[in-house]
């Protein structure tokens, strides 16, 4: 820990009126969005400051399934995000545990080659995969959201980092006593990640749930939109009822808030995670 | 066979998986966009000719282009300078003992983790001209409402905003943690020696954050040269394409032009950008990966 000093009475004045600022700044939209979304179509068009709705609109929690396939929106985002997570759960462990503790005849070669997926920026791979995914017929379809997030060398990367820790003499062991490779990964290996992994799922999950850009390219179907792109399209559909866009922003929002008031250590830690050097 | 070739056996097997995905999602797509970027016609979904450099050269003649260039240079510059500046005052003062700090500092993350698609639509909605929180606020205080997102020369400053106001979660944390990894003796002596407080956030902490300050630059500017959502969200790149971000040109000119090969130049065009940027910043870091 650095500064150890306490801080002056003098600096306490301005450093929590400043605080108190950024904080409800960062919280503004998501205040916003909960008070619009109980509001009247009266008193959206009034242009005054609402803060508190008069009367509560629950009613507009009601008309959104029938404007727009709400309830198909989030089925498919928790199926698609779901699914990814699941994939990256079944993979970067055992794919990380091979670089962390195998070795073999072009190790560090497959390993930078992995690692440099990692600078390719997804704008750059979104028109040729758009055109694989059509080619193959995948349009509007859950193989085609999924397969381009299905593996990932940051999640690879992770688990090879929390693996390599895991002292080299308990693999030699286990190796001498005859226990073959699959063997050692799970039954020494894997219990050893399981925040690790639950870290990867839970960041992973987040991320695919907010996905934006590829929905919005591979997707022309209405049912077939996650709530992401399901509900900009539904804004510029009903582009004036802000309120009901509201609604569907709590939809959107309601699963990720819960997730972070449940593991915000874990999202904390891998942010801090990417910046270590 | 050995044991050390049946070990090596067992890892490519495991492997195998993988390296079919990484080819065919990842270096087979980038090396179709390379060839078709160097095609005229319909490259990759019909008959196409080769055409040399003419799609490269190309991108000096189109106008919104070259608009959505600089308007890019403004917002990743813009969104990288005010968010290391905020993020950096903020971070030493949530690295000292405040009360609440976690609290604040979980809360300032926030908006880094809920989908942009939210975020984006309710600052849109905040800033409506007509029916928007922010001008009927202004109204009850006596101003003139403003035309924040119709405004040419506003609108991309309310996107940088936009973004500056998403990114400072992440940034404040990264800043925190290096702040806290600085050794305190470094302090203490500089203190024992009569140093001033400002004096030892110029001399001590400030310059052993560089290499923290580049690595969030470098992340930050990367993503927002990439940034398409939030233009295509707020202001569908308008007004006057004064907002047209160089991604939002690279779809339009993909997806609604149809115009696949001089896409392809475009987008390969920021990936070589974005190449150097990393390289640079590997070598100033001076990272390696030796303990592969």
């Amino acid at each position: 820990m650095a500064y150890k000093h306490t801080y002056s009475l003098t600096a306490k004045i301005w450093i929590y009126p400043v605080m108190a600022f950024f904080v409800l700044l960062s919280v503004l939209p998501f205040l916003y969005m909960i008070s619009l979304s109980l509001q009247s179509d009266a008193e959206m068009f009034s242009g005054q400051v609402v803060v508190i709705p008069e009367e509560l609109q629950f009613t507009n929690y009601v008309t959104i399934w029938e404007k727009a396939p709400f309830a198909r929106f989030i089925l498919n985002s928790f199926f698609v995000a779901g699914t990814i997570a699941a994939l990256h759960v079944l993979f970067d462990p055992l794919i990380g545990y091979v670089f962390a503790k195998m070795e073999f005849p072009g190790k560090r070669f497959m390993f930078v080659a992995l690692l440099s997926t990692l600078m390719i920026p997804f704008f750059v791979r979104l028109i040729p995969l758009y055109i694989m995914t059509a080619k193959f017929g995948l349009l509007n379809t859950y193989t085609g959201l999924i397969m381009p997030f299905a593996m990932s060398a940051f999640g690879i990367f992770l688990m090879r980092q929390f693996i390599l820790p895991i002292p080299d003499d308990l693999i030699a062991a286990a190796r001498l006593d005859g226990a073959s490779e699959p063997r050692i990964f799970f039954d020494i290996v894997l219990p050893q990640l399981g925040p690790a992994i639950a870290t990867v799922a839970l960041l992973t999950f987040v991320f695919q749930f907010n996905e934006f850009i590829w929905p919005l390219v591979v997707v022309s179907s209405e049912n077939m939109r996650p709530i992401t792109t399901g509900l900009t399209l539904f804004n510029q559909e009903f582009f004036t009822q802000w309120n009901l866009t509201a609604v569907g922003g709590m939809l959107l929002f309601l699963p990720c808030f819960l997730l972070y008031l449940i593991a915000q250590r874990h999202f904390v830690k891998s942010a801090m995670l990417s910046g270590m050097k | 066979m050995t044991y050390r070739q049946r070990r090596a056996l067992t890892a490519y097997a495991f492997l195998l998986p993988a390296i079919v995905y990484f080819i065919v999602f990842f270096f087979w797509p980038i090396a179709i966009e390379l060839w078709a970027s160097f095609r005229s016609g319909q490259p990759l979904i019909g008959k196409s000719e080769f055409a040399g450099m003419k799609n490269y050269l190309y991108i000096f003649q189109d106008k919104l282009a070259i608009k959505a260039i600089s308007a890019t240079m403004i917002y990743a510059l813009g969104s990288t300078v005010f968010t290391l500046l905020l993020a950096l005052g903020l971070a030493s003062i949530l690295a000292g003992p405040l009360k609440a700090r976690n609290t604040i500092r979980a809360i300032l993350f926030f908006p880094y983790i809920v989908s942009f698609v939210i975020s984006a639509l309710m600052w849109k909605s905040i800033l409506d001209p007509y029916t928007g929180l922010l001008n009927a606020a202004l109204l009850k205080v006596g101003l003139p409402p403003q035309y924040w997102l119709t405004d040419p020369d506003a609108a991309i400053w309310v996107l940088v905003a936009v973004s500056v106001w998403k990114d400072i979660g992440y940034a404040v944390l990264i800043y925190i943690a290096a702040i806290q990894g600085i050794p305190s003796h470094l302090y203490q002596a500089a203190e024992l020696d009569g140093a001033r407080r400002h004096h030892l956030f110029r001399d001590i902490t400030l310059p052993l954050l560089m290499p923290t300050t580049l690595f969030l630059a470098v992340v930050i500017m990367i993503a927002s040269m990439q940034e398409m959502a939030l233009p295509y969200l707020m202001t569908g790149g308008g007004p006057a394409n004064a907002t047209r971000l160089y991604s939002l040109h690279v779809y339009e000119t993909a997806f609604q032009g149809l115009n696949i090969g001089y896409a392809s130049a475009l987008s390969f065009v920021m990936f070589l950008l974005i190449l150097l940027i990393t390289w640079v910043q590997f070598k100033l870091l001076n990272r390696d990966i030796r303990h592969v």
